[in-house]
């Protein structure tokens, strides 16, 4: 009588008879894929339609510079609404002989005391750079104190 | 086939930290692929790289483009909160000589990158003439 062994040579560690490699490689490996598919596809979706910001301040200003490559210029758009920063914009991609429209936009909630109606904008490079003057009660004060 | 060995899963759009020798630290951009009919057809996001910035090197079987950004966050600013990575763009595309280099155009236009990578004669479909 012969013994046949059905299990791959490859995955048995030598004499022990202890897989050193799990026997769900396959399986783990397909469930890796499967996740990073739709981990990836979640994530073009989510930066789609949210674009990165950051938020600067110094003595004077609050500033906003949100990642906007490609976008129609005359499309941007910039509100100021109850104290929170609403940015929207909209990028018409060619490919091929189609032209698709994306639409972005996002609501970013800023500190208080913003002059509303001085707030200036620039796009450069794909950035949308946001300057948002501090009201003066806003901005750090100094204060003299006379030490006797 | 492999045209663009790096085309296939570039088609999902990527953006993986990664460390370069060169660069320090580098983040790979978003970037799109369109096979057309006599190029590829390239896109590449580079929010905040200039013209001075950006680096499209072509060499044996290698299109690395490395983009620099153009702004620096002054000293006396603040970071309240922050989601750019401010660190350099690097991408590198792999082909087997299916481009054809003295050709290759490219266009830098509000942080986007547009690139026509123009097949070499010897792939492109051609009819023949059967006598």
């Amino acid at each position: 009588m012969r013994m046949v062994r059905y299990a791959d040579q490859n995955n048995r560690s030598s004499g022990s008879g202890f897989t050193a490699v799990s026997p769900w490689t396959g399986l783990e490996n397909e469930i890796d894929r499967l996740f990073n598919t739709a981990l990836t596809s979640f994530g073009t979706n989510r930066i789609g339609h949210q674009f990165p910001v950051g938020v600067y301040e110094d003595a004077n200003n609050t500033y906003v510079r949100a990642e906007l490559p490609g976008v129609n210029r005359e499309g941007i758009n910039v509100e100021m609404v109850d104290g929170s920063l609403n940015i929207s914009a909209t990028r018409k991609q060619k490919i091929g002989d189609t032209e698709e429209s994306y639409s972005f936009s996002r609501s970013i909630n800023l500190p208080e005391g913003i002059h509303t109606d001085r707030v200036a904008a620039t796009y450069e490079n794909g950035i949308l750079a946001i300057t948002l003057p501090k009201r003066e009660e806003a901005k750090p004060k100094k204060i003299s104190v006379a030490v006797n | 086939m492999s045209l663009f060995n790096s085309l296939i899963q570039s088609r999902v759009r990527h953006a993986d930290r990664m460390d370069d020798e060169r660069l320090g630290q580098a983040v790979k951009p978003y970037h799109e692929i369109v096979d057309s009919k006599d190029d590829y057809e390239l896109t590449v996001y580079l929010p905040g790289v200039s013209k001075g910035g950006l680096q499209i090197t072509a060499e044996n079987n290698e299109l690395r483009i490395v983009g620099q950004p153009a702004w620096k966050r002054p000293d006396n600013w603040v970071t309240l909160y922050n989601e750019s990575a401010e660190v350099p763009f690097e991408l590198a595309l792999e082909h087997d000589h299916s481009v054809d280099i003295e050709k290759i155009h490219a266009e830098l236009r509000d942080g986007v990158l547009r690139v026509s990578l123009p097949k070499s004669e010897a792939i492109r479909p051609r009819k023949i003439a059967v006598s």
